[in-house]
């Protein structure tokens, strides 16, 4: 429904003003809204309207016709241009110029512009232009010999709670973040004038009618206590602006608007005392090293093995020369043999199977062992024996090959 | 002169010459303009633009903010460090102005730090040592052979130079570095 869908790619500090500038619609009129979505919820909607107000204006008293309103507001969708008409005929903002039906022809109404008009301002300079304008009035109405006591008693009182309000609103501000602060700063400007402006209006006010002093009192701790929040919240924000060498003190909007809006002569002045070379790169040293180490190196690390975390004992003692496990393989082998250079490996397991598997493994071994003289050589058989110890035997020879 | 341009504002001349040579240098006895930071060089004197608070462009990165474009900046980088190792024969002091080296000492640096074909590597350091002359970060006389460092490195502030001076200690030594040692420290005495 929103115009800006179409072009996504507005920007997030766009999408922030348009915040702010929704902010203060719904401030205004969050004492008249039935809910909280009655408010229009984009800023571009309150731009139909004044577009269309602003074609009225100009057509005089003919009003305009339906296609004609459509043809003023065609830069926008049509959905959204029947949604503004429709609640702007609900509100009663545009009406038939004769209440009567197929009416095609449509007027304006006085208020909602004058309404728009307080929008407006109260917009581009929020509340504090407004409360410039109020003491003005207040200091005027005081002066005028038809003013009762009653009517400069509710005047000081309703300024007493404005002044209360702002000053809570600051003292949260100043314990808040310190970038929303940075943001808001706007409502921190001209406050001497407004606290001078204010305590001449009470200094008035209790001169011509002593018997409000109370209510004065009561003006005079309200305007205290704004000039104390603003001023802390001020230096909040110096400090921060001391340390952090951010230039964007002011809303970016307003670097924006000075930019556009500024003459080449200003926007000039700004870089007076500098001279420009032609652009280059800056090779800082610190990319210098950076550039150097991250380089491709010409071989690649080798990570070094792993040690172990005990010192490092040195080369093993045991070189293999403890001939213990070779002797007893010896032994048992002369022992099988007896003197004879071979033997069948049937007649040596002929015992219980638990001894011969052991004796199997020791001839094994034997003829295994590199360093001793035996070999175990099998036949290709296998006899079945269903009565003997192992139930079937492979016919082989274990035999002496060497001295 | 201004007869010879057809009467072209002497600033526009100015300003177009700088732009096509680079940093401009004036004679030292010249006035220096405000606003500039000055490196001297013997009789001249090299102008460049200061920068507020001490701040250097590097400041750009902080705020997210693109630098000028420059193509292989790791390239450009490493053979500024070759010739660096070359060219600031005294760590001590400061690199600018420094001594003259060779380009064949920096190419073979070069080579040295680099990985795979050597010959490759020394053409490649051969346009990055263009291009750094043209950006003013090295003097570059091809005719002669020498290379030495450029105006533009008397703006590193001194407290950015310890981490540089440690890495051009590991960098590889310049072939002709021990022949030279002798001529190069009396060169830098009789400056």
């Amino acid at each position: 429904m929103s115009p800006t869908t179409e072009n996504a790619a507005a920007s997030l500090d766009d999408v922030l003003v348009g915040e702010a500038v929704l902010g203060v619609y719904r401030q205004m009129f969050a004492a008249l809204a039935r809910d909280s979505g009655a408010v229009v919820d984009d800023p571009e909607l309150v731009d139909v309207a004044e577009t269309l107000l602003a074609a009225f204006a100009d057509a005089g008293e003919e009003g305009l016709s339906r296609e004609q309103m459509r043809h003023v507001c065609r830069r926008y969708p049509p959905e959204v241009f029947e949604n503004r008409l429709r609640v702007l005929k609900g509100l009663g903002a545009v009406r038939e110029v004769f209440p009567k039906p197929n009416q095609l022809r449509y007027r304006a109404s006085f208020t909602s512009v004058v309404g728009l008009m307080f929008v407006r301002r109260m917009m581009l300079d929020g509340g504090q232009s407004e409360m410039h304008r109020l003491l003005a009035l207040e200091q005027l109405n005081v002066a005028d010999p038809r003013m009762t006591p009653e009517q400069a008693r509710d005047g000081a009182e309703g300024l007493a709670r404005a002044f209360r309000l702002w000053s809570v609103e600051l003292v949260t501000l100043t314990n808040g973040t310190i970038e929303e602060l940075r943001e808001q700063a706007p409502k921190l400007w001209g406050t001497e004038e407004i606290l001078l402006r204010a305590e001449r209006l009470h200094g008035a006010i209790l001169r011509r009618w002593p018997q409000l002093d109370r209510t004065c009192t009561d003006l005079r701790a309200a305007i205290y206590a704004y000039g104390d929040a603003s001023r802390r919240a001020a230096a909040r924000l110096s400090d921060s602006a001391g340390t952090t060498r951010n230039l964007t003190l002011l809303p970016p909007e307003t670097w924006r608007t000075f930019a556009r809006t500024a003459t080449r002569d200003e926007l000039a002045a700004v870089l007076d005392g500098f001279v420009f070379d032609a652009a280059a790169p800056w090779h800082e040293p610190s990319a210098v090293v950076a550039a150097v180490e991250d380089a491709p190196r010409a071989a690649p690390p080798r990570p070094a093995p792993p040690r172990p975390s005990v010192p490092d004992p040195g080369l093993s003692d045991d070189t293999g020369s403890d001939t213990a496990a070779t002797d007893r393989l010896r032994d048992i082998a002369e022992e099988i043999l007896r003197g004879r250079d071979r033997v069948a490996v049937e007649d040596v397991l002929a015992r219980d199977w638990a001894a011969a598997r052991r004796i199997l493994a020791d001839l094994s071994s034997a003829h295994l062992h590199p360093g001793l003289p035996y070999r175990l050589v099998w036949s290709d058989g296998l006899d079945v024996r269903a009565e003997g110890s192992p139930t079937w035997v492979t016919p082989g020879w274990f035999e002496r090959t060497g001295p | 002169m201004t007869a010879g341009h057809g009467g072209v504002d002497p600033h526009v001349l100015a300003r177009a010459r700088a732009r096509v040579l680079g940093g401009p240098s004036a004679p030292a006895a010249d006035p220096v303009p405000p606003g500039t930071a000055t490196a001297a060089d013997g009789d001249r004197v090299w102008l460049f633009p200061a920068w507020p608070d001490g701040a250097t462009p590097a400041l750009l990165e902080e705020y997210e903010t693109a630098p000028v474009p420059l193509d292989r900046a790791g390239q450009a980088r490493r053979v500024l460090a070759a010739a660096l190792r070359c060219c600031w024969t005294r760590p001590d002091d400061a690199p600018w102005p420094g001594s003259p080296a060779a380009v064949a000492d920096v190419l073979a640096v070069y080579a040295d730090m680099s990985r795979g074909d050597a010959g490759l590597a020394r053409r490649w350091a051969t346009g990055e040592l263009r291009r750094l002359h043209d950006t003013g970060w090295l003097l570059l006389d091809e005719p002669a052979g020498i290379v030495r460092p450029g105006p533009r490195i008397a703006l590193w502030p001194e407290s950015s130079l310890a981490s540089l001076r440690d890495l051009l200690h590991r960098l590889p030594q310049p072939p002709s570095r021990a022949g030279r040692d002798g001529a190069a420290g009396a060169e830098g005495d009789a400056r």
